[in-house]
């Protein structure tokens, strides 16, 4: 019994030592005061550390065999790659503002509008940052796919690094004409059973919002705030739709897998004939590597899909701002970018803005390999939706568990 | 002691001020909120009952067939090769396994691909679901695979020690017949001592997370799985509801354990 109460003692202890320590603040000056110059001779020799989500192959190739050595080599910054995404970096910055850590384990992180909300909310995030890096110059700030986030402003919080749409994928040689609206997605259902599900998490809850977007009649009818009666109208029938159509999803509607990577495996083998994802669906990479066939295509819905970029950010108590924001402007550069393009294939958009680059720099942008198995990107993004405000998704993910895959 | 017992206990009182809103950065306070709709919701419930009727399915299973094996092969056992099969599984730690069973018995697998090669099914989308299924199948068998290995080594050993083979001799030669001596002799005296084992395996299941992870179904869940899709969930609101389900897991638990082991000091000092 004594042994126990020791060590709840201890374990007060423990968390009052945690909470106390690293109280006193530092007065740090502004860096973001001096000039570019000083802030490269400040970041220079020193490590940065970069937490990712390192799922992507070619990226990961783009990251190690370029991004690494070449800011070693131009900034001597040594580029440390620490794996992670969405919620492991929300709870990281949560856990250290938490313990009130002040020189975070993290310098910068690579988000999307999902966890950009939730580090805004938790004011995780260190900035205003973006237009005092030189390369923003190429960007283009009022393009709404770039300066808002999820219905959010993104104010300069977080820099632009990646833009990519959600498409449908499909296979030529087993589909001669894939849906591309609720009504034909019914009758696709029912001559395909099996064929086709919604994976419950990030691309599943994109698909709905695609499709509640069809119900609500237009590509824009969920822009502007959350709208709760809005939302509960359209979602009432979108519950609808896919429970009149579960008995034809996979395994009868009765399980949803837990996320799409397991989907492209079973489009691989054939168990699934529809899928869908970001970055049109990664069949550019996915069919080079042999893992889907040649006849795989990629297409927008007809109502459209959602466009989204995906940003790098800097934890509000990074201990090596400079440094982050050196890499971070490197990564925007027209030459960061272009050489990304190159080496992650054709599925990459810059999220520079062709008209504000030099004339060499967008020739050769213009003469970089085109995709072969889905659309231009300037036909595609015709058909462009900006992502809903955060609260749809929140409510998406509730009510699709309590609505659909519990009943 | 100190150094296992200290940051086990820091983590449950923090999951438990976390619980009632008193420490997390989103967290304004003492609330009950969060006790309140994990209770009302009725999800934790269901996911223990899952969780239990999983974990015990495949214990008794396993037991059984570790008895079977171990009552019918117990000779051919100390063989080298055939132990050496049988207690493989033994080092395959439990993710590899899910994925072994993912690999076999998915519409997509092996034994689907067999199946359609010999023309048994005519498409795999009509190969029997096996994983990620409404009855958890592929986690039962999961477990079972790579949990008898470790009761067959167990019953061996206790069979050797306690002498279970003289005591059936005497029991024969006091007239017993063979069934009446496997089910009043050797099964009552491997099973006595070796139940505590057996329960803290349950408690394990229970609490298992890769592999439900990878065959289970999206709902219910086993306990393990929802607790970490609450502490990761969307909402940074009601990141608390895991901590809640957290702390009834672990409060639940530990009755259980500190009664199990009262218990086998009781046992001990019978014998």
């Amino acid at each position: 019994m004594n042994s126990i109460k020791l060590c709840l003692q201890f374990a007060f202890i423990g968390l009052f030592w945690v909470s106390c320590a690293n109280e006193t603040n530092e007065p740090e000056t502004d860096i973001r005061q001096e000039s570019w110059t000083k802030l490269e001779e400040k970041a220079k020799g020193s490590e940065v550390t970069f937490m990712m989500w390192q799922g992507s192959p070619v990226l990961n190739e783009y990251i190690n065999n370029y991004v690494i050595p070449t800011l070693k080599q131009k900034y001597d910054i040594t580029l440390r790659i620490s794996g992670g995404q969405g919620p492991e970096i929300v709870k990281l910055v949560m856990g250290e503002k938490q313990a009130n850590v002040q020189d975070g384990q993290v310098d910068m992180v690579w988000i999307n509008g999902e966890t950009f909300f939730q580090l805004r909310k938790i004011d995780g995030l260190w900035g205003p940052f973006v237009e005092k890096l030189p390369s923003s110059e190429y960007v283009n700030f009022d393009n709404k796919f770039i300066s808002i986030d999820f219905q959010q402003p993104v104010e300069y919080m977080e820099a632009p690094w990646g833009t990519g749409q959600f498409a449908l994928v499909y296979d030529t040689a087993k589909t001669t004409d894939p849906p591309r609206n609720l009504d034909e997605l019914e009758s696709y259902l029912k001559e395909n059973p099996g064929s086709f599900t919604i994976s419950n998490d990030f691309s599943g809850m994109t698909l709905l919002k695609c499709f509640m977007a069809e119900l609500g009649g237009s590509p824009t009818s969920l822009d502007g705030p959350f709208d709760q009666e809005k939302y509960d109208r359209l979602s009432a029938e979108l519950w609808d739709f896919i429970n009149r159509n579960k008995p034809h999803f996979w395994k009868e509607g009765t399980n949803f897998p837990k996320e799409h990577s397991k989907m492209d495996q079973m489009f691989a083998t054939g168990e699934l004939g529809l899928i869908y994802g970001f970055s049109e669906g990664g069949v550019e990479s996915k069919v080079e590597q042999g893992l889907y066939p040649k006849s795989t295509r990629a297409y927008v819905w007809d109502n459209g899909t959602v466009l989204n970029s995906n940003f790098l950010g800097i934890p509000y108590n990074s201990g090596n701002k400079a440094g982050a924001m050196v890499a971070i402007n490197f990564m925007m550069s027209p030459e960061g970018q272009y050489n990304r393009k190159l080496m992650s294939g054709r599925e990459s958009r810059t999220i520079l803005d062709m008209e504000l680059l030099p004339e060499e720099w967008r020739r050769k942008f213009d003469s970089a390999p085109k995709r072969k198995y889905s659309p231009d990107p300037e036909v595609m993004a015709q058909k462009a939706i900006q992502e809903p405000a955060p609260e749809y998704m929140i409510n998406l993910f509730e009510d699709f568990r309590t609505e659909v895959i519990e009943k | 002691m100190l150094i296992g017992v200290v940051p086990f206990c820091a983590a449950f009182i923090y999951a438990l001020l976390y619980s009632f809103g008193i420490v997390g950065v989103l967290n304004n306070g003492f609330t009950l909120q969060y006790w309140n709709s994990v209770f009302a919701s009725g999800e934790v419930l269901g996911s223990f009952a899952y969780s239990a009727v999983v974990a015990a399915i495949s214990v008794i299973f396993s037991v059984s067939l570790a008895m079977w094996v171990t009552l019918k092969f117990k000779r051919e056992l100390n063989k080298r090769f055939l132990a050496f099969i049988i207690y493989l599984p033994l080092a395959i730690p439990g993710i590899v396994a899910a994925f072994f069973t993912f690999q076999l018995f998915s519409k997509a697998g092996f034994f689907s691909r067999i199946a359609y090669s010999f023309g048994w099914i005519t498409e795999a989308r009509f190969f029997p679901d096996l994983v990620n299924d409404q009855f958890s199948i592929g986690v039962m068998l999961t477990f079972i695979t790579v949990v008898m290995p470790f009761f067959v080594l167990l019953f061996l050993n206790v069979f050797k020690n306690e002498r279970v083979e003289e005591l059936s001799n005497l029991a024969f030669s006091l007239g017993a017949n063979s069934s009446q001596v496997t089910w009043k002799v050797t099964i009552p005296i491997i099973l006595r001592k070796t139940w505590t084992l057996i329960a803290l395996y349950f408690i394990f299941l229970l609490g298992a997370y890769e592999v439900p992870l990878i065959l289970g179904q999206e709902s219910p869940q086993m306990l393990s799985v929802l607790i970490i899709r609450e502490l990761n969930q969307y909402d940074l609101e009601k990141i608390s509801e895991g901590y809640v389900v957290a702390v009834i897991y672990t409060f639940v638990v530990s009755l259980a354990a500190i009664a199990l082991f009262s218990r086998k000091k009781m046992t001990l000092n019978e014998i």
